[in-house]
């Protein structure tokens, strides 16, 4: 298997199992492979849009649909805690890791708390609309801001 | 990317942070984008939209218009505001 997707996988497993971001260290326990190895994986998947790298260029800010730092977007599913990037990544953690989850999350208006099941087969029916700023085509521009 | 609990929550929101009112998108049809841009992103085959596939999900769910065009050029600079992440 090629390294980056070995990368990619180890950093998607470690977001799956425990809600949080793995630390490079980590990730190359887990790949069996230098931290500098593991560093340049990160400096690719960045570069391919699959990680947001931090400043430092190696703590994980966003591994969409997971965040690797504290949102206004909570996912509990089986008793594991994770937070998104945005209320579409809200669904897309159950939509990945297929499995039934509560999303809390807000009302940015009115501050009214959000509190969505969401089976393997999605939300059940509900009122509540999404709302994106940014176009499609600049989403990549600033993806934090979006 | 952010959730509303009414289109006029939404509008009041839009109006006080100045930023302009964007297509609303349904709960069904955010669930659409979720399960088809991350349902595989924990499989070893998982990858990206492209642009072209993009447009293909987001037609299906009734998502058209140069907002949703990842390639559109009808748009100028990024909004300005307060990070909404």
């Amino acid at each position: 298997m090629d390294f980056d997707l070995k990368t990619k996988l180890a950093i998607y497993q470690h977001f799956a199992t425990t809600g949080s971001r793995p630390s490079v260290e980590e990730v190359a326990a887990r790949v069996s492979a230098g931290v500098p190895q593991v560093r340049e994986a990160f400096a690719r998947l960045r570069a391919q849009r699959v990680l947001v790298l931090e400043s430092d260029g190696e703590s994980i800010r966003m591994a969409p649909p997971f965040s690797g730092v504290p949102t206004q977007h909570r996912v509990i599913a089986a008793g594991v805690t994770y937070f998104a990037n945005c209320a579409w990544d809200a669904l897309g953690i159950p939509a990945a890791l297929r499995r039934p989850a509560t999303v809390h999350s807000r009302c940015e208006q009115s501050l009214e708390p959000l509190d969505l099941a969401v089976t393997e087969q999605g939300p059940g029916v509900s009122e509540w609309l999404f709302h994106c700023v940014v176009p499609a085509a600049q989403w990549w521009d600033d993806i934090v801001f979006t | 990317m952010l959730f509303f609990r009414s289109e006029e929550l939404a509008r009041e929101w839009c109006s006080e942070t100045g930023h302009p009112l964007r297509p609303l998108v349904r709960m069904d049809q955010l669930w659409g984008l979720a399960r088809d841009w991350y349902s595989t992103r924990l499989q070893p085959d998982s990858r990206r939209p492209q642009p072209g596939e993009m447009r293909e999900i987001f037609a299906r769910l009734g998502l058209t218009g140069e907002f949703w065009d990842p390639q559109s050029d009808a748009f100028g600079g990024r909004p300005s505001g307060p990070t909404i992440s």
